[in-house]
């Protein structure tokens, strides 16, 4: 018996699992219907129409199929299902609890739905039933045993990475040990991944969806990516957030596009298919729902100029908690819509922003492959730990927190102070010659506030 | 506000969100505030229990300690700031300083202030933006005329912190 196979026995074990069928299991995987792969939709989108997918999760069973009867009927491409917060910190004592209370009273004790509690024979009768795409949203540093239930379950889109579920997340969860769980999922999929069409894999591109530069973004999703395909994986969407500037994204996207195809070849996986995945707006919200909805529809528009393949959905009532499933469907609807209008979109490109961000991406790349360690997620490792990659606002303690960004006129976001971060020169002087550095501290800082709460 | 740029007054604080509370944005520009103002800043980031705040403010030496909160809970612990203070020896003369979100839902700053009073804060921040509040604590070192007294110490480690600066 394979190593990696002893520790999917030790994992399956737990006692919230109910009886994990390996034989079974496989043979469900090796039959599935085609539908139930996104990596299957992405290879034979018609027209290269752009897949939209809300987000959402509920406690019981019976509202998230609720739930998903009104997504479908709102024609969404993929399905979500988030999960509850217990589950992400693998605290599935108080998620048993919590779905037992919510189920008899009718009120929500979690905010998302508890995937090891209820069990892959229960859920994958809801995957099956709807026949769509079903993608998983969590934020779990271990996520071991909550993959094997979802992949039992039908579930063939894994959201995550060591980097972007920690660092946006959590203050002291270990990051080494993050990188070693991670590898257990990115294997575990990479063999389901024989049976069928491809499981695929997403990394969470908006990080702290604060302020957060683009070239940290496509480092971090590039690495992810990488340590992805170097175990197996063949299919892998990278991803990133509306960032406030309509230019700044489309240059992100093309950057992003081209070197994900240029760093998976360099390490003879150029047979993988990377797609590209874009969030709706995922910073602060106005609070006046029809605002709300503009910004929204905005995303759509951009998200088309991106050229994304999927666009991941907010809500008119994002600023005011945990949505209804009318307001979600209703996203969705009119995300279609829009989509369903955009036509004869023109083609923009900047090069010389373009220019920039290439240069400072594959700088910081450069300095993580030179760091000596033996292997990538070690380099990955130390280099956040030494703060070659330094990520604005993020809680994590290893995090250096010394990078500064701040909006221009045009709302790009820019760096002006590059801490431990390898900027070359050329870009780090473009960067700070687009603001207007006289201020004072206090006045920055103000500036910040404002940037932060841009669209509110 | 020239003095401060002289490195007159290099204070030191300790600041941090308080409890299960992983909102991050202010506790970061509050550390770039203080920072800016000529204070030497230990931030303890979100997720901090009031234990820490009170070993961490004896190791360091600071006279300040600034907490934050923004989902609320500050206020089920700042109950017990007093009691866990009183344990801690020599730290009579700590300047104790609590901003944010102070209540859990909606209140009004003229109860919530006497409260925190009582718990042992010497100012309170309810919904007051951050340079305001920072403002608040210059007046009250003013007043105690804290700020002379840290002048020595200062000017040496300003320098090398302007050096470090000028290299980035």
């Amino acid at each position: 018996m394979s190593l990696l196979q002893e520790e999917r026995e030790i994992i399956l074990s737990n006692e919230y699992v109910d009886n994990f069928d390996f034989a079974e299991v496989t043979e469900f995987v090796k039959n599935a219907s085609k539908d139930l792969f996104i990596s299957h939709h992405f290879k034979n989108k018609n027209n290269k129409k752009m897949l939209v997918q809300p987000r959402g999760g509920f406690p019981t069973y019976k509202k998230q199929f609720a739930l998903n009867e009104f997504f479908v009927k709102a024609n969404v491409d993929v399905l979500p299902l988030t999960i509850d917060s217990n589950t992400r910190l693998n605290d599935y004592a108080t998620a048993k609890k919590m779905l037992r209370l919510s189920e008899e009273n009718d009120v929500d004790m979690l905010n998302g739905y508890p995937l090891v509690n209820h069990g892959y024979r229960t859920t994958r009768k809801m995957i099956t039933h709807f026949n769509k795409p079903v993608s998983l949203r969590h934020g779990t540093p271990d996520a071991r045993l909550l993959i094997e239930t979802a992949i039992a379950s039908g579930i063939f889109e894994i959201e995550g990475g060591p980097i972007t579920y920690l660092l946006p997340y959590s203050k002291n969860f270990p990051l080494d040990k993050a990188f070693l769980y991670w590898k257990y999922v990115e294997r575990v999929c990479a063999n389901y991944s024989k049976l069928n069409e491809p499981i695929n894999r997403e990394s969470f591109g908006p990080l702290t969806a604060t302020l957060v530069p683009p070239s940290i973004t496509i480092v971090i999703q590039l690495l992810e990516m990488l340590l992805s395909l170097e175990e197996g994986v063949k299919s892998f969407s990278v991803s990133f957030a509306q960032q406030g500037s309509m230019n700044q994204d489309i240059v992100t996207g093309a950057v992003i596009k081209k070197l994900a195809k240029y760093y998976a070849e360099q390490i003879n996986c150029g047979d993988a298919t990377i797609n590209l995945v874009y969030h709706q707006w995922m910073g602060a919200f106005p609070t006046n729902k029809d605002h709300a909805e503009q910004l929204i529809n905005m995303a759509t528009v951009i998200a088309s100029m991106v050229g994304a393949d999927k666009i991941i959905t907010k809500t008119r009532e994002e600023a005011s908690g945990i949505p209804t499933k009318e307001a979600n469907a209703k996203t969705v609807a009119n995300t279609q819509y829009t989509l369903g209008i955009l036509n004869g979109l023109p083609n923009v490109v900047d090069e010389e922003e373009e220019e920039m961000l290439t240069l400072q991406v594959k700088a910081i790349m450069e300095a993580v492959f030179n760091d000596p360690a033996d292997t990538l997620w070690r380099k990955v490792f130390n280099s956040i730990k030494n703060g070659i990659i330094d990520v604005p606002f993020s809680p994590h303690i290893i995090n250096h927190n010394n990078m500064i960004t701040i909006r221009d006129a045009k709302k790009n976001i820019r760096i002006i102070k590059r801490g431990n971060v390898p900027i070359p020169d050329r870009c780090y002087a473009y960067d700070k010659a687009q603001c207007d550095l006289t201020k004072d501290t206090t006045s920055i800082v103000n500036d910040i506030i404002h940037d932060i709460g841009i669209m509110q | 506000m020239g003095d401060y740029a002289l490195g007159v007054n290099y204070m030191k604080v300790v600041t941090g969100v308080v409890g299960n509370d992983i909102h991050v944005v202010a506790n970061r520009l509050i550390e770039l505030s203080l920072d800016a103002r000529g204070y030497e800043v230990f931030n303890l980031g979100v997720n901090t229990y009031l234990e820490e705040f009170f070993d961490a403010v004896v190791e360091t030496g600071a006279e300040i300690l600034m907490i934050s909160s923004l989902n609320g809970e500050a206020e089920g612990w700042s109950r017990e700031v007093k009691l866990l203070k009183a344990k801690y020896k020599g730290l009579d003369d700590l300047i104790m300083m609590i901003g944010g979100n102070l209540v859990v839902g909606t209140g009004n700053a003229e109860d919530i202030i006497p409260r925190y009073k009582n718990y042992g804060f010497d100012i309170v921040c309810h919904q007051v933006d951050l340079n305001t509040g920072l403002d608040m604590l210059e007046t009250l070192l003013e007043e105690r005329s804290i700020k002379s007294s840290n002048t020595i110490k200062n000017t040496t480690k300003n320098k090398t912190k302007n050096t470090t600066e000028s290299n980035d």
